[in-house]
């Protein structure tokens, strides 16, 4: 099945060159080969109907034709040694308790303005800065509790940070379905390896909810908000609320009053403690952001303003994950913790900037162009691909609003080998094998009473021959991701 | 072994006093439960009707009709279909697979799915997998070609389909208020088609009345047993005396057969007392309250009383005492 495997010139999860796996990919390499490929094909349609009867989909806006949809799952699980691991999860803890003194700093003291690390004007004129939260105390200090970090490998083999999803990131209910029906179709393969477990992640989110409470709940009821079953991720509300054994809560199931929030139940009114809520800032509390939002609750946030709710995450985060303002993230830690950064950030020029727009302007069919404004691989231009007339576009764009605009130059994304089934993933000629598909890594870290980072993550991988973009919205599929545990320490 | 005691980690819960429930949920558990039940019913009037016509042969073209047409007035389906098939494909398929008709299987289905859907975290796995593997088959290309080929089999599936369901709801959820309201829809649902059933069969037997002979009158009186999968035990109860009165006395005042409607009631009235216990309160509901009377009334009925009434008259009346204690149930829990 690894005949025509081609390496070429990206870094290649699993082969060092054609033929050669790496030491960690060696069993399932073997394994892989020794298979048949109508076996293999077997497992994959097994995996395919425990996927569509569980119902386990997600919703895509623009398609018409049906709105839910499976995400598209690779068995071909990538594997990450525990040496890598430990220092992704060293880098990851110090990128998120950074990013928390940050917000605290930011509704607060302002010192990182005051010193003159980060302009005022990028904080002011992001879009999720939040005035209404300045000088609001919020549980514990802590402001992210949820972070969702996007990973990727260039050409050296060195992870570099792409963006910190600090609002409301999703895809971890992907993670923990992948993992168990790995378990049942590969089973086999899933034994020769000594896999870290992650299933305790909905104990441990639960613990971090609580550990927010208001002091005045005793036993602190904690309940999910969803915007409804027409949200793209709709089976992931359910499916946490499910596991924590939580209420799972809409807009209209809840009511202010006297500054506490309450749901409606068949026994009356019932105190709700802590929310974690998946609904944008924007459409919390129509009282205070949009009034049009029908989603929401109106005065949740006077009840989160005097600390009768806690919010996870807190509101206002949304300044942290600014696509202009990640560039900044390595010399927070440095200000904040006074050290060096672990993970590196991709270089990124701000459009904002006036000799940073120049080099922009100038380079546009070498860069990749984001708008800061929107997330899930929408807005985006990708320049060596582009048409004249779309970086024509994009041009014009960047002129008009620079503070909306940032660019990268073009990660070349590590790539994994990728089961070509010839009906979502095609192979260059068509037949059934495996062929390089790039990937991304994005794990789950929780700030609560401790750090703690999900030991695996979301591999996303960019189903089309070449294609850099991994969004499940854009055609992209996961894959179950291995962290192994450390061999000298069992 | 030992268990770790901590008693910081003691909760209130730990009492064993049951969560309270959301007003939304327990609106779309009573839906969900409904319209899988209606499914169930809508399949086996189909398949005992085409069973029924096999059975008497060669109808008129006039007395088939009507007979047809009952089967949309039992389940309030609207207008006849219009088409240039015979009347037996355009009614079957379009209480079968029109989306547009809101009593058809596919959309009872459908909707039942979608209220799931919207409690996926209050239900169990096992009864979601189980109702959204019917939705999946029934509006799959196969279930079209297994209908084709025998809509016998095709019926008994839908109907097997949501005997398992009941099942898994009765075996993996805890018998809190979360169940009760799923066999209060169950129940209401069962009460609301049992009675049309008996109108509208006993209407069409009466205005046939002499027309018929014996034989072809016990398939029909035979029919309106099976309508209401009651055959059996009827016979048990009554050998095969097929009689018409005791049909109806059967079917409404059988004490313990979960298919009359005496059954119904009482468990309509179980059901809304537990549903009270568990929200901790100590005088009966508005919705127990008509339950319970009804259920008196049931109790102390005789099937003579009821025929010199008017057994229409009877039944509607009944229906909308179950009506008012719908409506109650929903005003005392759903409405938010």
């Amino acid at each position: 099945m690894f005949e025509q495997y081609h390496v070429g010139n990206v870094f290649d999860e699993m082969f060092i060159e054609p033929g050669k796996p790496r030491r960690h990919y060696a069993p399932i390499f073997q394994r892989l080969s020794d298979m048949d490929i109508d076996a293999f094909e077997r497992r994959r349609r097994m995996a395919d109907v425990l996927f569509r009867n569980q119902g386990i989909t997600f919703t895509v806006y623009s398609d018409k034709r049906g709105v839910e949809k499976i995400f598209p799952f690779d068995l071909v699980p990538r594997i990450i040694p525990a040496d890598e691991w430990e220092l992704l999860e060293r880098g990851l803890t110090q990128r998120i308790t950074a990013l928390n003194l940050f917000c605290q700093d930011i509704y607060h003291e302002q010192r990182i303005l005051r010193e003159k690390i980060i302009d005022p004007y990028l904080i002011y004129a992001a879009k999720s800065f939040r005035r209404e939260m300045i000088g609001v105390h919020v549980p514990k200090n802590v402001y992210i509790h949820i972070c969702g970090t996007d990973l990727v490998r260039g050409i050296d083999g060195k992870y570099y940070v792409l963006e910190d999803n600090g609002r409301t990131p999703s895809g971890v209910s992907y993670v923990l379905e992948n993992r168990a029906v790995m378990k049942r179709v590969f089973p086999a393969v899933f034994n020769q390896y000594r896999v870290r477990a992650i299933e305790d992640y909905p104990y441990n989110l639960l613990h971090t909810m609580r550990y927010v409470a208001p002091v005045h709940a005793i036993d602190p009821t904690c309940v999910i908000l969803t915007p409804g079953i027409y949200n793209s991720a709709y089976f992931e509300h359910t499916f946490l609320a499910r596991q924590m054994g939580v209420d799972l809560v809409e807009g209209q199931d809840l009511v202010v009053e006297n500054g506490f929030v309450y749901m409606r139940t068949t026994a009356g009114l019932r105190r709700v403690d802590v929310i974690y809520r998946r609904l944008d800032d924007d459409f919390l509390d129509p009282l205070c952001f949009r009034q049009d939002s029908v989603l929401g609750v109106a005065g949740l946030m006077n009840a989160y303003r005097v600390g009768n709710v806690a919010l996870v995450n807190a509101v206002g985060t949304g300044v942290a994950d600014d696509k202009a303002i990640y560039p900044f993230v390595p010399d927070m830690i440095r200000f904040y913790l006074s050290q060096e950064p672990i993970l590196e950030n991709v270089p990124t020029y701000i459009c904002a900037r006036e000799e940073d727009r120049k080099y922009v302007l100038e380079n546009l069919d070498k860069l990749v162009v984001k708008s800061t404004n929107e997330s899930g691989g929408y807005g985006m231009l990708m320049g060596h691909q582009a048409t004249e007339s779309q970086r024509e576009e994009f041009r014009e764009k960047i002129l008009k609003e620079p503070r909306d605009f940032i660019a990268q130059p073009v990660v070349e994304l590590s790539q994994h080998p990728t089961f070509c089934d010839g009906t979502n993933v095609i192979s260059g000629d068509g037949s059934r094998c495996f062929e390089g598909r790039r990937v991304d890594l994005r794990p789950y870290i929780l700030y609560g009473e401790k750090v703690i980072v999900m030991p695996g993550g979301l591999t996303r991988v960019a189903l089309r021959r070449g294609s850099l973009v991994v969004n499940s919205s854009q055609g992209g599929g996961s894959k179950d991701t291995w962290v192994l545990e450390d061999e000298e320490q069992s | 072994m030992t268990l770790i005691v901590d008693p910081s980690q003691y909760r209130p819960s730990d009492t064993g006093e049951a969560r309270p429930m959301l007003s939304r949920d327990a609106d779309s558990m009573f839906w969900m439960g409904r319209y899988v039940e209606r499914a169930e019913h809508v399949a086996r009037l189909l398949r005992v009707h085409l069973m029924l016509l096999t059975d008497v042969g060669d109808l008129t073209p006039v007395l088939e009709h009507q007979m047809w047409l009952t089967i949309l007035s039992s389940m309030r389906a609207g207008k006849e279909p219009e088409g240039s098939d015979p009347v037996s494909v355009r009614i079957s398929r379009y209480m079968t697979f029109d989306p547009s008709n809101p009593s058809s299987i596919v959309s009872c289905i459908a909707r039942a799915r979608e209220n799931a859907r919207a409690i996926r975290e209050s239900i169990s796995s096992e009864m979601w997998e189980c109702l959204n593997g019917i939705y999946l088959w029934i509006t799959s290309e196969e279930a079209g070609a297994r209908f084709e080929e025998s809509p016998d089999e095709f019926y008994a599936h839908i109907m097997n389909s949501s005997m398992l369901f009941q099942g898994l709801t009765d075996q993996t959820l805890a018998h809190d208020q979360r169940w009760y309201f799923t066999q209060i829809a169950k129940y209401l649902e069962r009460i609301d088609v049992t009675a049309r059933v008996i109108e509208t069969r006993f209407d069409v037997l009466s205005k046939m009345g002499a027309q018929l002979d014996q034989p072809i009158r016990n398939i029909h009186l035979m029919g309106v047993l099976r309508s209401c999968c009651s055959l059996e035990s009827y016979r048990r109860q009554h050998l095969a005396d097929l009689e018409g009165r005791r049909i109806a006395e059967y079917l409404i005042l059988q004490k313990d057969y979960p298919r009359s409607i005496r059954f119904c009631v009482e468990q309509l009235h179980r059901a809304t007392a537990g549903v009270r216990v568990s929200n901790g309160q100590h005088v009966p509901s508005a919705p127990e309250r008509i339950f319970g009377r009804l259920e008196a009334q049931l109790e102390y009925a005789s099937i003579d009383e009821i025929l010199a009434e008017g057994l229409n008259e009877y039944l509607t009346r009944i229906e909308q005492a179950a009506n008012e204690g719908s409506a109650a149930l929903q005003k005392s829990y759903f409405l938010y």
